[in-house]
């Protein structure tokens, strides 16, 4: 029976007006926008390449270990065409230096910052606005529509139980709404595929799956929403309105609100504070390196530009050997211990705004349509936590080169940290032209991968909370629709 | 007729459940508005205050020597507005901080404004709870104006009488404004009482003028949308498909199309990014060098011995290398300025198919907030610049021991005594206050998104005209 009532309800939504134009405009938002958002992607990914390759030639080209300075790159996220995310706000590359931490900021700064005026748009916005949408005209007269058309009456006057009709058009409503749902889906993959650039993982095609999943659960939630209203209301109207205001204040003023509270309720620190409590430290660094210092200067000597940007010495006479012996291991062991505790500062920092963006999330979960933006962001791999995990990686990584490092240059005190050469072969230097580079076969390179267990771990508690308030909203509309009066 | 016609609607509104339930959420998303603001604004104020000293003492430090002050790098902020509660124009994520000498300007950055990975959002100012609440109210009046009165039969009895076409059009429409001013009037007074009666903020009569301005603009808005609902509710036969166009064009106009400036900002971002600025620095940079070692500007140019005596320094010649070069960037950076604003400026225009787009830029232009903030810092930052060098040029004039040469060195000023390191007083000096927006400076971009939002209310008002008068009402 169930079966038979939801085939009917499906047919019937089938051939509906706003059936047929919400999918008209999912399709039509996705086929004009898919094509823009996957060809910015493929432009930040030829970008990226790029990037890799100028930094791994400079790396050839290095020819003291004081100088290596690589710049570790992000790659940008295939999924962020479905969910954007912190994608474009965040620095996308990260340079690795003995004697600092790298400073992780936003990508304003790199782009146009009066951009900050448009909103966001990408797939997920289709589901969020669109979909749930068509998902509330869809389920708002289920069942007080029947009953204004006296409908309901007769189908329960027959051997119907009402549980039977309502998971009818549970049933009903969600195949009807998997259409849509599905059709963005193929649609935007098409497209992407089309693009030469881009390429699907096995982890990203599983991620894509539970997308996808989730994106029919949300519409599911939404459905289940329209269909209690449909239950509490006599009449469809009225179900339509609440039905409608609820949704506003689920799109628009939730997530504005959420925000706007989490600021209020855990401010941050002005960054302003942070930089120059780093400064004093690294001038405090600065004075600890010139008290431990002789008296002589650097005296006479010859320098040659090396990678990066940086020189090396290439002679370097009586004084200035005893000055540089000292200065340089003793310069690079407080550097790099000034930069620990940089690094624990700036930890902190991001803790606090990591803590923030938390609250104003948890916040938003008072909006079924914030708790599956929260998902698709976790799932995409382009929330705060995938930002944390490259940050962590990129310390990870200055770890490993200063340990490096320390172990090639006898901790920071063998020449082979500023000169090429040895001051006995210093003597007899003649040659001009180009020195050999370092050989940095044994250096550990950098490469990052998103962990997909990782994120969905992440994405799991929003993810239970879509399922939850899917059953939560169905018992409620079983509970109304058992009370409910057909006449 | 009419008077009876549109009592009866505003009857019928008020007592529906709809409009209890606009008026609830109105409210109380004004109310919240006005609580947050005040909070915020103090604040905001106090901070700006203390930064504002901060930079005021420094440059009262340097006028020890006159070149110091030509030298002295300003930082300075954008003051916050206490109109900002009317349209606060994403000040939060825009660049609110200029850093300038005399002689050059770095272009606007974004500092202290709190944590970069929450998402951008919108204050709940007036102009969210107008240009996204308000014109969905305004939807929900109007999508059964026509057809839902054609589905219970009363229009045909209503046309049936005395009462003509045209008649029942305006007052169907009076009765919607009329309508929906009254959760507007409550919330902007609700607002409006508890900004004032907080004692941070304190509103001049420009400021009075310009939120009478604002409301003027919020109807101007909702009356789009209300025409818009009745069009649509003339041109169908039954209440729930009216319902679901307006409601998908609701979407469209109100959530998507600003979104989609985003879209076309990205597609066209050729040449605004920080390498391409850092290149064409670089190669305005090589253009005067190599006017330089052709002679252009004198001879030795590029000698600046610290020995003030060595014959190998030429002033002169060094001065009009380095003003070249200074121009030469500042003219860079103003041209990427210009192409940073121009994109924006491009995208948004391009979304000008929507009446909320029109409308959120003309409550900034009006309220002074928003990109308009930062463009007139910008403007008022290089006007004083002007006057500032023109004060330094003065008082130099008036020492002998000066070489009366102005450029972009600090280290020549002070060796070379290009400029004079006399001191000078401090209250004679011009400083950097910024000054509001005056009306001339307003109203001209304001004129333009009203023109608009006439258009769109007169295209909106024929087209609601012709499908009602066309209308089968049985």
């Amino acid at each position: 029976m169930i079966w038979r009532i939801a085939q009917r309800e499906f047919l019937l939504n089938l051939m509906t007006f706003k059936f047929a134009l919400g999918v008209v405009v999912c399709i039509v938002l996705t086929a004009v926008f898919v094509p823009i958002l996957a060809r910015d992607y493929q432009q930040r990914l030829r970008t990226y390449h790029e990037n890799v390759a100028r930094d791994e030639a400079e790396l050839r080209r290095v020819r003291v270990y004081r100088n290596i300075r690589p710049t570790l790159f992000r790659p940008p996220c295939v999924l962020s065409v479905f969910s954007e995310g912190l994608e474009k706000r965040i620095d996308v590359s990260a340079t690795i230096e003995l004697e600092q931490v790298p400073q992780m900021r936003g990508a304003a700064a790199q782009g146009n910052p009066y951009q900050a005026i448009f909103p966001v748009f990408d797939a997920s916005l289709i589901f969020r606005i669109v979909v749930s949408v068509l998902a509330l005209l869809v389920a708002y007269d289920a069942v007080s529509g029947e009953r204004e058309r006296g409908t309901l009456k007769l189908a329960l006057s027959g051997n119907v139980r009402r549980y039977e009709i309502l998971l009818g058009k549970l049933l009903a409503g969600m195949m009807v709404l998997i259409v849509p749902v599905t059709v963005v889906f193929v649609i935007a993959l098409v497209i992407l595929l089309c693009f030469p650039l881009v390429q699907l993982t096995g982890s990203d095609w599983g991620r894509i799956a539970l997308m996808y999943l989730t994106s029919v659960i949300f519409t599911a939630a939404m459905y289940n929403l329209g269909l209690l209203f449909s239950c509490l209301a006599k009449r469809s109207a009225i179900s339509l309105v609440l039905g409608l205001f609820l949704w506003v204040l689920f799109v628009v003023v939730v997530p504005n609100a959420s925000v706007c509270l989490a600021s209020r309720i855990r401010p941050i620190e002005p960054r302003t504070e942070l930089d120059e409590q780093i400064l004093a430290m690294r001038k405090e660094c600065d004075r600890r390196v010139w008290d431990s210092m002789p008296e002589s200067s650097g005296g006479s000597q010859s320098d040659a530009g090396d990678a990066f940007g940086s020189y090396y010495h290439r002679k370097l006479e009586g004084d200035a050997r005893k000055y540089y012996s000292v200065y340089y291991p003793v310069h690079y062991r407080l550097s790099t211990e000034c930069a620990a505790k940089c690094w624990e500062m700036e930890r902190q920092y991001l803790a606090g705004l990591a803590a923030q963006k938390s609250l104003a999330g948890r916040l938003a979960r008072l909006s079924p349509i914030s708790v599956y933006e929260n998902t698709m962001l976790r799932l995409a791999g382009t929330d705060e936590g995938a930002w944390k995990a490259f940050l962590d990686a990129v310390q990870e990584q200055r770890g490993e080169l200063v340990g490096y490092v320390r172990a090639k240059t006898n901790d920071f005190s063998a020449t082979t940290l500023f000169t090429p050469y040895t001051f006995e072969q210093m003597e007899h230097l003649e040659r001009e032209g180009e020195d050999p580079p370092l050989k940095l076969d044994d250096l550990p390179r950098f490469i990052y991968r998103a962990k997909a267990v990782r994120d969905l771990r992440r994405a799991i508690p929003d993810l239970g909370l879509l399922v939850f308030i899917n059953l939560l909203l169905f018992a409620l509309s079983f509970v109304a629709f058992l009370r409910y009066d057909v006449r | 007729m009419i008077r009876r016609l549109i009592a009866k609607e505003v009857l019928e509104h008020i007592l529906s459940l709809r409009f209890l339930l606009s008026l609830l959420l109105t409210v109380s998303l004004f109310a919240a508005n006005g609580v947050i603001f005040a909070r915020r604004y103090e604040r905001q104020l106090a901070q700006y205050s203390k930064k504002t000293n901060e930079n005021l003492g420094q440059f009262r430090e340097q006028s020890r020597q006159l070149f110091r002050l030509a030298f002295y790098r300003h930082e300075v902020y954008a003051r916050p507005s206490p109109l900002s509660c009317c349209a606060e124009g994403y000040e939060k994520s825009l660049p609110n901080c200029i850093r300038f000498t005399a002689f050059a300007s770095d272009l606007p950055q974004i500092r202290d404004q709190g944590n970069f990975t929450l998402p951008y959002f919108r204050d709940i100012d007036w102009a969210f709870v107008v240009s996204v609440i308000l014109s969905f109210v305004a939807m929900v009046f109007t999508y059964d104006s026509i057809c839902g009165e054609r589905e219970t039969g009363t229009l045909a009895l209503m046309l049936a009488g005395a009462a003509p076409r045209h008649a029942v059009l305006l007052a169907k429409y009076a009765a919607a404004m009329l309508t929906l001013g009254i959760p507007l009037a409550v919330g902007l007074l609700v607002s409006l009482l508890i900004t004032v009666s907080s004692r941070s903020v304190a509103f001049g009569p420009g400021e009075w003028w310009k939120i009478l301005a604002i409301v003027f603009l919020s109807f101007l808005y909702l009356s789009a949308f209300v025409l818009l609902g009745m069009f649509i509710s003339g041109r169908m036969a039954h209440s729930a498909n009216s319902m679901v166009i307006l409601l998908l064009v609701w979407v469209g106009l109100v959530i998507l199309t600003p979104s989609f400036g985003r879209i076309i900002s990205d597609v066209s971002t050729k040449g605004t990014t920080q390498i391409e600025l850092r290149r064409k620095l670089d190669e305005a940079s090589e253009r005067v060098d190599e006017q330089a070692e052709s002679g252009a500007f004198g001879e030795h140019p590029g000698s600046m011995s610290p020995d003030p005596s060595d014959p190998m320094n030429n002033p002169p010649a060094r001065a009009k290398w380095t003003i070249a070069k200074t121009n030469a960037r500042n003219q860079v950076l103003e041209e990427h300025h210009r192409e940073l604003l121009a994109q924006v400026a491009g995208a948004r225009n391009l979304t000008c198919f929507s009446p909320v787009v029109i409308y959120r830029r003309a409550a900034e232009t009006v309220a002074g907030t928003g990109i308009n903030h930062c463009v007139s810092l910008r403007r008022q930052i290089q006007r004083y610049q002007g006057d500032l060098l023109q004060y330094i040029r003065d008082e130099d004039s008036k020492d002998p021991n000066s070489l009366h040469l102005m450029f972009d060195e600090e280290g020549c000023a002070r060796s070379w005594k290009t400029i004079s390191r006399k001191p000078v007083d401090f209250e004679a000096v011009p400083k950097f206050l910024e000054r509001e927006p005056s009306l001339g400076e307003f109203v001209t971009p304001a004129i333009r998104d009203i023109g608009l939002l006439g258009l769109f209310n007169a295209v909106f008002f024929a087209a609601a005209w012709i499908s009602f008068m066309r209308y089968d009402v049985r």
